[in-house]
C-alpha cells in the first residue's frame, strides 16, 4: 500500500521527464524497474556505455530502502568501480539499511549512482571481488557493508 | 420587506499552514492530503514538525522512526528527530495547526429556523 502510492508518483514523474542519461526501461509493477544510466561527462573508463540498474521494492518502501544492482547483460557490462562487485552489487552507503533515507527515491539514487561513476578514476573492482563473487549467494539487503570510503 | 432565513448551509475550508505546493517527503502525498494509509486528512492524519523544521504526516514519521535503522534521525537531515513541542507529540493538534483549521465537514451545520 505504502510503496504502490508512492512508487506510482515516482513513475508519473519520471514519465514526464528524467534527467540527462538517466531512462526508465521497465517498470509493469510496483515490485521491480529497471532503469538504464550513461554517464554523460567524458570519463574515459564509462565512454559509450550503458549500464542497467534493477530496482527491487518492498512492500514498505520508502520506509525500507529497496534493493538496487547493475544487472548485465549482451548489451550491458557492469561498470568498473572500487565498489561495484562484477556480479552486480554496489556497495553504498546510501543503499544499506543504515545510510537509506525514506526521503530518496529512484531518481535521486540513479543520479547517485550516476554521479558515483563519474567521479571515479580507478577502472577496477572492489578488493576480494573473485571472492566475494565466488562466494556470495546473499541478497543484497543482507550483506552488512563496512563503509570506509568517504571520496565517493 | 422582512426576510426570514429558514435554512443555512455553512461551507468551511481548511488547510495545514504550510506552503502550498509542498509536499511529504516520505509519502511525496501534499501535507493537506493524507498519507498513504488514511482517508480522510485533518485531525486524522495530521503533521508533525519536528525541532530541525521539517515536517512530515505523522503517520510516515512514525512508520520510519519505528524503524530500527532510522536511528530516531529526521530523514531530511539526519538530526535527532525531535518533535517541536512535547505536546504536539501526545495530541496530534499543535498550535500552528489549529490556529488555522476549521471543520473538514462541508455541510457542517445547520440551523433549526
Amino acid at each position: 500500500m505504502f510503496a504502490t502510492k508512492r512508487l506510482g508518483k515516482e513513475l508519473s514523474k519520471m514519465q514526464s521527464g528524467l534527467p540527462n542519461g538517466i531512462e526508465l526501461i521497465k517498470a509493469d509493477d510496483f515490485k521491480e524497474w529497471l532503469l538504464d544510466i550513461r554517464v554523460v561527462d567524458a570519463n574515459p573508463i564509462y565512454q559509450g556505455e550503458v549500464y542497467r540498474i534493477k530496482f527491487m521494492f518492498s512492500p514498505n518502501y520508502p520506509i525500507e530502502a529497496p534493493e538496487v544492482v547493475f544487472v548485465q547483460d549482451e548489451s550491458h557490462p557492469i561498470p568498473y568501480h572500487p565498489h561495484i562487485y562484477s556480479n552486480g552489487i554496489i556497495c553504498l552507503d546510501l543503499l544499506d539499511r543504515t545510510g537509506w533515507s525514506p526521503v530518496h527515491n529512484v531518481e535521486s539514487v540513479c543520479i547517485s549512482l550516476q554521479s558515483m561513476l563519474t567521479g571515479n578514476t580507478k577502472k577496477e573492482r572492489p578488493p576480494g571481488d573473485e571472492n566475494f563473487v565466488r562466494s556470495n549467494t546473499q541478497r543484497p539487503r543482507d550483506i552488512n557493508f563496512v563503509f570506509h570510503d568517504p571520496h565517493v | 420587506m422582512k426576510v426570514t432565513i429558514k435554512e443555512w448551509n455553512a461551507v468551511a475550508a481548511w488547510r495545514w499552514d504550510m506552503p502550498d505546493d509542498d509536499v511529504c517527503g516520505i509519502c511525496r502525498n501534499p501535507y493537506d492530503s493524507t498519507c498513504s494509509k488514511c482517508k480522510f486528512p485533518g485531525d486524522e492524519c495530521p503533521l508533525l514538525l519536528g525541532e530541525c523544521n521539517h515536517s512530515f504526516h505523522m503517520h510516515c514519521i512514525f512508520s520510519w522512526l519505528r524503524q530500527e535503522s532510522a536511528q530516531e534521525k529526521c530523514p531530511m537531515c539526519r538530526q535527532p528527530f525531535k518533535s517541536k513541542s512535547q505536546e504536539a507529540a501526545s495530541s496530534p493538534r499543535t498550535q500552528t495547526q489549529t490556529q488555522t483549521q476549521t471543520p473538514i465537514n462541508n455541510n457542517a451545520r445547520r440551523t433549526p429556523s
